[in-house]
């Protein structure tokens, strides 16, 4: 029988159907791999299992009793996020019963002694190197990892493990005692949701794998007999759309580099080199935690490079200097549009006019009228919908948000541009006019730096796709002559990659 | 104030509740309209209770107080606005009248040689706090309290807790003249007021500070030189302070070691009940000079009244507490049947 069981479960968010008709069924004694590309769909449907996400329509089934009507039947699920979020500073065997009441520690004091006695059972149970009393920063990070999946367990007996890429930070050997832990675990009858991107764990540890693809589950297909091949293709979607395309026309002049990085090492990133060239797009392909945001970050200067230079037009792009950088003439639209885009306490004309002020002086004292005819320009090209001007700019959508950052990006007239995921939670139709607009920009000389998860992304816009992974470059690839089986190889580090260009 | 209501068939809404809610509605817009609104009416009330408030004498105290008080006022808010907060500006106007005091009286040096070392020397302490700040990433709140610590204690280990007197009279002008009736002080304050509010409203620097205290990794991405404007906002509140402790030395004819004790809450207390948000990124000078002016009005009534000095700090700290809560109770009250 199955312990859980999801039927055509729906979710959508203003623009984006992040799940649409998905099925998915647990049995108990079985490890269940989760798999899709980044924006598949695969963490809503980990939250919807553990029900932090209420579905828009579907069933959600845990031991054939309806989960959505009761909602304490999601105490049987435990679930492990990727990122440690541990108290460093206190024991282990408080990070395991916090919060206290629900432990069953919560009294008017806390009895240190019963509670590091109960916490002893599950060090031994899921081969913790480490004892009750240790401050949790003093023990290792695998250990961590193990206390996070204890402190999950531990609350009750739960009957299914959720576990989202649980190995990113640990070593060859962490990661056999981990696996050692997990099939452990389901050879008890627990069912066990595993969720990864690398291949060899993929095959050594699955039983069922289920592929997502743009919110859709493709299908739920047994380990035995699947190809590391047949896996990446379900991924990917063998069928890439005859669509529209948005790679610059005309001819790239190979010689004529805009920007050249030699050696580049800084924060997860080593050893990187490549060049831009005058009118290109050049995609980057990785996946999440690649180090391509860093690299990007690095280049322009918002973090410090350990090692390593970048050459603009001939000229080094001073370290740790964005302002120098932007004076140079780059601009980096970050993938994290709230955190590093918008200023969210200014007016719409107030964040687009920003990057600009040096323009619309007269004597030292901004211009409204400038200002005003420079922000109505800006609005109308970039197709901006707002009710005016002076409101602020978090009351906009998210594709409206994108759209004037863009164009404040613009107005500066760049000759690099750094787009971070530029259509990241954007819906179809605004994402073409991004696509749109780079085209146009390449054409008109621009060198264009497109970091995308987005193969179906890099393939329509990108001339060229250089990959990365684990912080280092895997392969630079023509897009023309590359099929998607051998970008997906070199994003998730498959041994063999075929350089083409 | 709507035509709808007065229209036959029209579903009859009281007009009273409508218009005062269009007022505080209007108030609340308006970034200033709030503690606009506030100083008139504390105003109003002030002339009511004590026939002696409104009388040029009593008006000449209040402005020669508030300018002290308002132009620490004036770097304090520009901090705020930009993210930051710097609790050593009262030990540094404290330092800069000793200092002042001690070039004038004990070095002979000339009076406004002496006046231009003090305010650079204040531009220096300022500036001092933003390059530890920004180069060493510590948080300005922890580092201007042990900042204070070392100006302060500068200041004793220099002047050894006693004033320094015979302070020469060119510059006493500056403290205690009046020019049409108005306290020199407070017509320095007018200034450096209008200096700063414009540089605020209307440059690019201004705008910056804006952004910063709105975002500053994003003001960073954008190529903004978030450093070098932090270190030129504390370098302009020490500049201020500076100019403050001198003013008051001129004022007093001493130069008094606990000059700028006072100087560190009420400016804050001044800025948030001007509508400078504690997180950055709102608000302007002008609203937190405004805040002053409440509180040193607050503060003038009390003496007025002959309350005991024992119960004066209670009675202004609790209209501050009232002061600051109304704005958010007005938000409140707007946003209840909105939703």
């Amino acid at each position: 029988m199955a312990v859980l069981q999801v039927e055509a479960v729906r979710k959508s968010y203003p623009g984006v159907v992040a799940l649409d008709h998905v099925d998915l069924t647990l049995e108990p004694g079985k490890i269940h791999i989760l798999a899709g590309e980044n924006g598949a769909g695969k963490s809503t449907l980990i939250k919807t299992l553990t029900g932090l996400v209420t579905p828009d329509e579907g069933t959600v089934l845990i031991e054939g009793q309806d989960a959505l009507a009761d909602h304490s039947l999601f105490s049987r699920i435990a679930y492990v996020p990727q990122e440690l979020n541990l108290f460093p500073s206190m024991t282990v065997a408080e990070n395991m019963f916090m919060p206290f009441h629900r432990s069953g520690f919560g009294h008017l004091t806390i009895s240190r002694k019963a509670m590091e006695a109960e916490a002893s059972r599950f060090i031994e149970r899921f081969g913790i190197h480490a004892r009750p009393g240790q401050t949790v920063s003093r023990i290792s990070v695998s250990d961590q990892q193990l206390l996070q999946i204890a402190r999950a367990a531990c609350r009750d007996e739960f009957k299914v493990l959720i576990l989202d890429e649980p190995t990113s930070s640990l070593t060859a050997n962490e990661t056999e005692h981990l696996f050692r832990i997990i099939t452990t675990l389901r050879d008890s009858g627990c069912a066990i949701v595993f969720v990864s991107h690398k291949m060899e764990e993929i095959f050594s540890l699955g039983d069922t794998v289920t592929v997502l693809r743009n919110g859709r589950s493709v299908g739920t297909y047994p380990m035995d007999g699947m190809t590391e091949d047949q896996l990446i293709r379900l991924m990917s979607g063998s069928s890439v759309q005859l669509e529209e395309k948005f790679q610059p026309r005309g001819d790239i002049d190979d010689s004529d580099i805009l920007l050249s990085v030699e050696g580049l090492t800084g924060p997860g990133f080593s050893d990187v080199s490549f060049q831009l060239r005058r009118g290109e797009i050049l995609g980057f392909a990785g996946l999440v935690g690649a180090g391509r945001s860093e690299v990007m970050q690095t280049m322009f200067g918002y973090h410090s490079a350990k090692s390593g230079r970048c050459m603009f037009n001939g000229k080094e792009i001073p370290r740790g200097r964005t302002d120098r950088a932007v004076a140079m003439g780059m601009v980096y639209l970050s993938e994290e549009r709230k955190h590093h885009g918008i200023f969210p306490l200014l007016s719409v004309r107030e964040n687009i006019s920003l990057s600009v002020l040096e323009k619309m002086k007269r004597g030292g004292i901004i211009s409204s009228g400038k200002e005003k005819s420079i922000v109505s320009e800006t609005i109308q090209k970039f197709d901006v919908r707002t009710s005016s001007v002076g409101k602020k700019i978090v009351f906009l959508s998210g594709g409206n948000q994108q759209k004037a950052i863009i164009g404040r990006a613009m107005a500066r007239r760049p000759r690099i541009l750094i787009f971070d995921e530029p259509t990241k939670g954007i819906d179809i139709g605004t994402k073409f006019q991004i696509y749109r607009i780079m085209q146009q920009l390449a054409e008109e000389g621009v060198g264009i730096i497109l970091v995308s998860s987005e193969m179906t992304e890099l393939q329509r816009c990108a001339t060229r796709i250089i990959t990365m992974y684990g912080g280092r470059t895997t392969g630079s690839f023509d897009q023309a002559t590359t099929d998607v089986n051998t970008l997906v190889g070199a994003i998730i580090g498959a041994t063999e990659t075929r350089h083409v260009a | 104030m709507s035509l709808e209501t007065t229209l036959p068939g029209a579903t009859p809404t009281p007009p009273k509740v409508s218009s005062i809610r269009a007022l505080i509605a209007r108030m609340v817009a308006n970034p200033l309209g709030g503690v606009i609104g506030a100083m008139i009416l504390i105003f109003g009330i002030s002339c009511l209770l004590s026939p002696h408030f409104l009388t040029s004498f009593n008006m000449i105290i209040i402005a020669r107080a508030l300018a002290f008080i308002g132009l620490v006022t004036i770097g304090q808010a520009v901090l705020m606005i930009l993210g930051e907060l710097d609790l050593s500006v009262g030990a540094i106007g404290g330092l800069a009248g000793v200092v002042g005091g001690m070039l004038m009286v004990q070095v002979g040096l000339n009076p406004w040689l002496s006046l231009a070392l003090c305010l650079l020397m204040g531009a220096g302490c300022g500036l001092l706090n933003g390059l530890l700040i920004t180069q060493l990433r510590l948080h300005s709140l922890v580092l201007t309290i042990g900042m204070a610590g070392v100006y302060g204690g500068a200041n004793l280990v220099a002047t050894r807790g006693v004033a320094i007197t015979g302070v020469p009279h060119e510059i006493s002008f500056l403290g205690r003249g009046l020019v049409l009736g108005v306290p020199v002080p407070f017509l320095v304050l007018l200034v450096c007021l209008t200096v700063v509010a414009f540089v605020m409203m209307r440059t690019p620097v201004g705008r910056y500070i804006y952004a910063i205290g709105s975002n500053p990794q994003a003001a960073r991405m954008l190529g903004i030189r978030v450093n070098a404007i932090r270190m030129g906002a504390f370098a302009l509140a020490g500049f201020l302070s500076a100019l403050a402790g001198i003013l008051m030395v001129a004022r007093l004819g001493t130069a008094q070691p606990s000059i700028g004790d006072t100087w560190v809450l009420s400016p804050i207390a001044a800025a948030v009940i001007g509508g400078v948000a504690t997180t950055g990124g709102l608000g302007s000078p002008v609203g937190a000079v405004l805040g002053a002016v409440i509180i040193g009005i607050i503060e003038d009534i009390i003496v007025l009244f002959g309350i005991s000095p024992y119960w004066q700090s209670v009675v202004s700290g609790g209209i501050v507490v009232l002061a600051i809560s109304l704005d958010s109770l007005a938000r409140h009250y707007l946003n209840r049947d909105a939703s």
